[in-house]
């Protein structure tokens, strides 16, 4: 077999960089191989890929040392749009990569500047819109996929052009389960034909399925071995910041030497060795009352929305109270109307019929800036808010907005910027700090008005494990001192490790909503909304625990061990 | 929301020949330009509406009320300043208002939105490749042809991170509900900013993507969807030809439809 893809010595800085994104990076990827490569933000992943089509250094400006050949080809003595025969590279992105009318234009947008003849385009566009499941909506208009469907779109759009390697950058972390295992079957689809895949993903159970598995850090890539040699080497995973695979962590904290990566796995060896933790009488306790206090804060009546210029209602008689000191998520797949449902609470969307109520006055009652100090609303995106040339005054805009005294201003500006970490950060320019913290700074932002529920669309995406798990301990710590909090998520770990609450959303209606544990026992309606719970809850399901968590489940099964012995 | 004025529909006009409805488009912009009474201008009018109700695209109209709404008023306002008539219809304190100006006004305002809803018959029945298809055959080159397509392409999706822009600066207690036009002018710097900088995000990406797809402005390429001109195509041409010779003939031998000489 031959080498693919051939990285020798390669060094990239950008041009406004202080350190190098890519160190010393020396690598072969055979033909047919599947290299899945994992790190923390900022470790070069996406700088990596790149350099594969020769957008860097042709279209990203930076000092570049060492060279990048793609099936022999030298990356630098070709123009991006001849790489393009040989390496197709799906952008993390999923919007800004579609930008064709509909569905079999946007195939036929490569095909045309490989220059097709029409018989040509007629079969590809067939078998690669076929391909990425996508034939019924051939054409459908772009703007009317949902998330999961545009994913694949562009996947099959890079794929109709049959370059020899197909590089992807974080094509699941937008989507739902079932979305995501559908990008999977593309990519062992991919492999049965002998193509060459490079996939970044911060997912593990990507990874199961690779040839190899690289792990970046700091612009190295620290480890290149096989999927189970990569992810069972726990304590390497957490040094570069990536999330662990549970069932590992699971069996290690155990004391089991077994190294199950997958629920399924892991309940093969459960039956197999550790027998004694299967208790066929354990029945689950569910809590039915709410978690919050009895006084609800946020309720919506026979709500119906629907946008003007449509005759499709968004959400359809809603009908759904929050009460004060919940943590609630939301969960649904794309288009299902959480983020339209959300919108509602500090009234950025107005109910076409029904009723919003916030502690019990209707939103429709209150002028703007009274909500704004009750609801406060964090944008998935930062950049649709970030406009001022320091962090300080991102901060401290809405309490000037809200004619705070200069006093209150300045101590809830500070506070806000130390619950989120970003002291020290308060003179530097936003627009030049990681995704990571322009996410912080935004919801920071919101943070210092000291609303009573702060809604979070997606605050984790574009935020690695590390971060993730910062950004959720810190809304659990708000919690704690009495905010509500809802957040609107794709990630089923967040919801199960830190929700009080689940609402799930499938076609403006709410088909589910109840304590955590009851609704991820559920996965009959888990699935009806296209959503898997992680592989621990999966395996709490089958053994009927209580436990949501690795170090819940841990504890709870040796708490029983303890009471049994005693 | 979708915010593009295309209008996925399937009728005759939709189906015509991407030249035609450009060439259709331009001859309908050359007859709103023969007359300045407002009642030949108001035929012309209602007939580009009735070609938009044909094209089922009435919706992408309702879509841009405001801004029709907006050049008509605008017209009405700035006119009568400029040009003026002979009958006296009013008087205040010196300044006198023509009956002809206000007329002329009525005109340029029912000009300038029907020049928007002409355009809008092209961008609610035609696809954006078949714009810069249309284009690159009727001799322009690709380059410009697809800086226009583009620029017509992005036009929905910036509105759409504006939306989401004003959305996100209201959440944080930025006050729109304030009468002050003044202090609401203040309070733009937090919406330009975030969308220039999103802008220019948002194309730089789209280049790159643009050509990891193997474009090139310079390279040939072949066409999907090559269009082709048929039956319908020629006639909607010469019977758009057909109406401009006779408004000519109107302005020009009849001197019809004019209330102020001298002036388109």
């Amino acid at each position: 077999m031959g080498i693919a893809i051939k990285i020798d010595s390669l060094h990239f800085k950008y041009r406004s960089a202080s350190k190098d994104s890519l160190a010393n990076i020396n690598s072969e990827i055979k033909e047919g191989n599947f290299v899945v490569i994992f790190g923390h933000g900022g470790a070069g992943k996406t700088t990596l890929c790149f350099s594969m089509n020769g957008l860097i250094p042709r279209f990203l400006h930076g000092e570049m040392k060492g060279n990048v050949f793609v099936k022999n080809k030298k990356t630098t003595d070709y123009r991006i749009n001849e790489m393009a025969k040989t390496v197709g590279l799906v952008f993390q992105d999923f919007e800004a990569q579609l930008f064709c009318s509909n569905v079999e234009l946007e195939v036929a947008f490569g095909l045309e500047n490989l220059c097709l003849n029409i018989e040509e385009m007629e079969e590809r566009i067939k078998k690669y819109i076929d391909f990425v499941g996508l034939l019924e909506k051939r054409k459908a208009q772009t703007s009317s996929l949902s998330g999961g469907q545009k994913q694949r779109l562009a996947i099959g759009a890079v794929l109709a052009m049959e370059p020899d390697v197909v590089v992807m950058d974080e094509p699941t972390t937008d989507l739902d389960p079932i979305g995501k295992n559908h990008i999977l079957s593309i990519s062992q689809m991919l492999r049965n034909k002998k193509r060459t895949l490079v996939m970044v993903d911060t997912d593990y159970e990507v990874a199961m399925d690779a040839d190899y598995v690289w792990l970046m850090k700091d612009g190295e890539v620290v480890i290149k071995d096989s999927p189970r040699q990569v992810l069972t080497n726990l304590d390497l995973l957490k040094s570069c910041g990536v999330m662990v695979p549970q069932t590992l962590e699971f069996f290690k904290k155990m004391g089991w030497e077994e190294m199950p990566l997958n629920s399924k796995e892991t309940i093969m060896h459960i039956k197999e060795n550790h027998p004694e933790i299967i208790v066929p009488h354990r029945t689950l306790k569910i809590n039915r009352k709410p978690v919050g206090s009895e006084k609800g804060i946020i309720e919506t009546k026979d709500l119906y929305f629907r946008y003007p210029s449509s005759p499709d209602d968004i959400l359809k008689n809603l009908n759904l109270k929050i009460y004060e000191g919940e943590i609630v998520a939301i969960l649904g797949q794309n288009g299902s109307g959480k983020t339209t449902l959300a919108k509602h609470f500090n009234r950025l969307l107005r109910p076409t019929s029904g009723e919003v109520l916030i502690k019990g006055r209707k939103t429709t009652d209150y002028k703007q800036h009274e909500l704004a100090r009750i609801v406060g609303y964090v944008f998935q995106n930062p950049d649709h808010q970030i406009f001022s040339s320091t962090v300080w005054d991102e901060v401290a805009f809405g309490l000037k907005m809200l004619g705070e005294d200069e006093k209150n201003i300045k101590k809830n500006t500070e506070e806000a910027i130390f619950v989120t970490g970003l002291t020290g950060y308060e003179n530097k320019s936003p627009f030049l700090l990681t995704k990571g913290e322009r996410q912080r700074v935004a919801f920071a932002s919101i943070l210092s008005i000291k609303p009573e529920v702060i809604v979070l669309d997606e605050p984790t995406t574009g935020l690695d494990y590390a971060h993730q798990i910062s950004a959720m301990n810190m809304l659990k710590e708000l919690n704690n001192k009495g905010r509500t909090i809802v957040i609107i998520t794709h990630s089923m770990w967040i919801a199960e490790q830190f929700a009080t609450r689940v609402i799930i959303m499938k076609d403006g209606i709410i088909i589910a909503d109840g304590p955590t544990r009851d609704i991820f026992f559920d996965e009959d309606v888990l699935k009806e909304a296209s959503l898997v719970p992680s592989q621990i809850v999966r395996v709490s399901n089958w053994l009927k625990t209580q436990s949501l968590s690795v170090d819940e489940l841990v504890e709870e099964l040796k708490g029983e061990s303890f009471s049994v012995s005693r | 929301m979708n915010l593009s004025l295309y209008q996925d529909k399937d009728t005759w006009i939709h189906r015509l020949d991407p030249r035609t409805k450009i060439t259709g488009i331009i001859l309908i912009f050359a007859m709103c330009l023969c007359f300045n009474d407002p009642i030949y201008i108001a035929i012309l009018t209602l007939g580009v509406l009735f070609i938009l109700f044909f094209a089922r695209s009435l919706k992408s109209l309702w879509t841009l009320r405001y801004i029709l709404i907006l050049l008509f008023l605008f017209s009405m306002i700035i006119w009568p300043f400029f040009v003026k008539g002979k009958t006296v219809w009013l008087c205040i304190k010196g300044f006198y208002i023509h009956k002809e100006s206000i007329l002329y006004a009525i005109a340029m305002g029912l000009r300038l939105s029907t020049f928007v809803m002409a355009g809008m018959i092209l961008i609610s029945t035609t696809k954006n490749e078949d714009i810069t298809n249309g284009l690159i055959m009727m001799g322009l080159p690709y380059p410009i042809a697809f800086a226009i397509s583009t620029a017509l392409r992005l036009v929905p999706t910036f509105a759409g991170a504006g939306a989401t822009i004003v959305q996100a600066q209201i959440s944080r207690g930025l006050d729109l509900e304030s009468k002050n036009i003044f202090k609401r002018f203040s309070k733009f710097i937090p919406f330009a900013v975030p969308i220039f900088i999103i802008a220019i995000r948002y194309t730089n990406l789209l280049s790159m993507a643009l050509e990891s797809r193997g474009f090139s402005p310079a390279s040939p390429r072949t066409m999907y969807r090559r269009p082709y001109m048929k039956k319908n195509d020629w006639i909607v041409l010469i019977s758009l030809l057909i109406v401009f010779v006779i408004i000519l003939y109107i302005r020009i031998f009849l001197q019809a439809g004019i209330v102020i000489k001298d002036r388109l």
